[in-house]
């Protein structure tokens, strides 16, 4: 499990920043997560389903747990360091990931999460009625209204 | 656009995020392809959309990479090897310092005052570690991810 919540820890990581809306407690928070889950190996039994949504779930159960002590901070994104070698696609991809980030922020928590657990992290969408808890049934109109939200978003920014 | 054709695009609506996300039955499916075929607003938005998962998808949304968090996890494991170090070297001091105490109180060379004191020391160190151990039994029972199944 321990190289397993290694791996999803990147992708919780970005799912937790658009819960808490801050890098540095989306980290702890995924942190405390794997914490939690090495110290109780128990709690996940895989007949049940695979790792990655149970354990997008514990994370978002630890945002959450988070965001109810600390509802004043409202700290947003900065932008990432740049991630290639080549000056100019660093730049390129600083702006783009940049203005994605600025959108997801004029967004309602809900239409985050779910966006970015089909867009960015790729769950389907039984998976996702896991980590949010809701019927596997409203996933999809849910994701659509996040969708069109996020495209108007955009579209503000680009005017 | 006739008021027919808006209706029929919000009755599809939710359907397209469905289609691109390869989430619809087949039945779902045809129905989706069909409007497209005479509707060009709706073959418009489905590539909109496939192009905003796209975008959401290729982007880079705050994320440490795998190396940072294999750092983390080895300091995490760290720090659960010296919470577990911690408490079997402290309750074996408590257990020699008790012998040890019980040791004196029978002793007759001491008089009553350094017996007092004695037990005094001891006493507020025992008092320290029941108050630690049970902060950590109220954190335990209130854990909410310990019922945490799929």
């Amino acid at each position: 499990m321990h190289h397993e919540l290694i791996r999803l820890g990147a992708g919780a990581h970005a799912f937790a920043i658009q819960i808490l809306g801050n890098r540095d407690d989306a980290a702890d928070a995924v942190q405390d997560a794997m914490v939690k889950a090495l110290s109780a190996p128990d709690a996940y039994d895989a007949r049940q389903g695979p790792l990655k949504p149970w354990f997008y779930r514990v994370v978002r159960n630890r945002c959450l747990d988070l965001l109810r002590g600390r509802r004043s901070n409202t700290e947003t994104v900065d932008a990432l360091p740049a991630a290639g070698p080549d000056p100019e696609s660093a730049l390129a991809a600083e702006q783009r990931d940049s203005e994605i980030q600025r959108a997801l922020d004029t967004l309602p928590p809900a239409q985050r999460q779910i966006l970015v657990l089909r867009d960015y992290l790729d769950l389907g969408y039984a998976e996702i009625s896991v980590v949010l808890d809701i019927p596997p049934g409203t996933v999809m109109s849910r994701l659509h209204r996040a969708r069109n939200a996020m495209r108007e978003a955009l579209n503000n920014h680009v005017k | 656009m006739s008021n027919d054709d808006t209706k029929h695009r919000d009755d599809i609506g939710d359907l397209l995020s469905g289609y691109i996300d390869n989430e619809l039955t087949q039945q779902e499916r045809q129905r989706v392809e069909l409007h497209c075929e005479d509707c060009e607003q709706t073959r418009k938005d489905l590539e909109e959309l496939r192009a905003l998962r796209q975008r959401i998808g290729q982007s880079r949304l705050g994320e440490l990479d795998a190396g940072a968090w294999g750092e983390r996890m080895n300091d995490t494991s760290v720090r659960v090897t010296a919470a577990i170090g911690w408490t079997l070297f402290i309750g074996g001091l408590l257990l020699a310092a008790g012998t040890f105490v019980v040791s004196l109180l029978f002793d007759d060379q001491i008089g009553v005052f350094g017996k007092l004191v004695i037990v005094g020391i001891y006493g507020g160190l025992a008092g320290l570690l029941i108050s630690v151990l049970r902060q950590r039994l109220i954190e335990r029972k209130s854990d909410k991810y310990k019922n945490v199944r799929i």
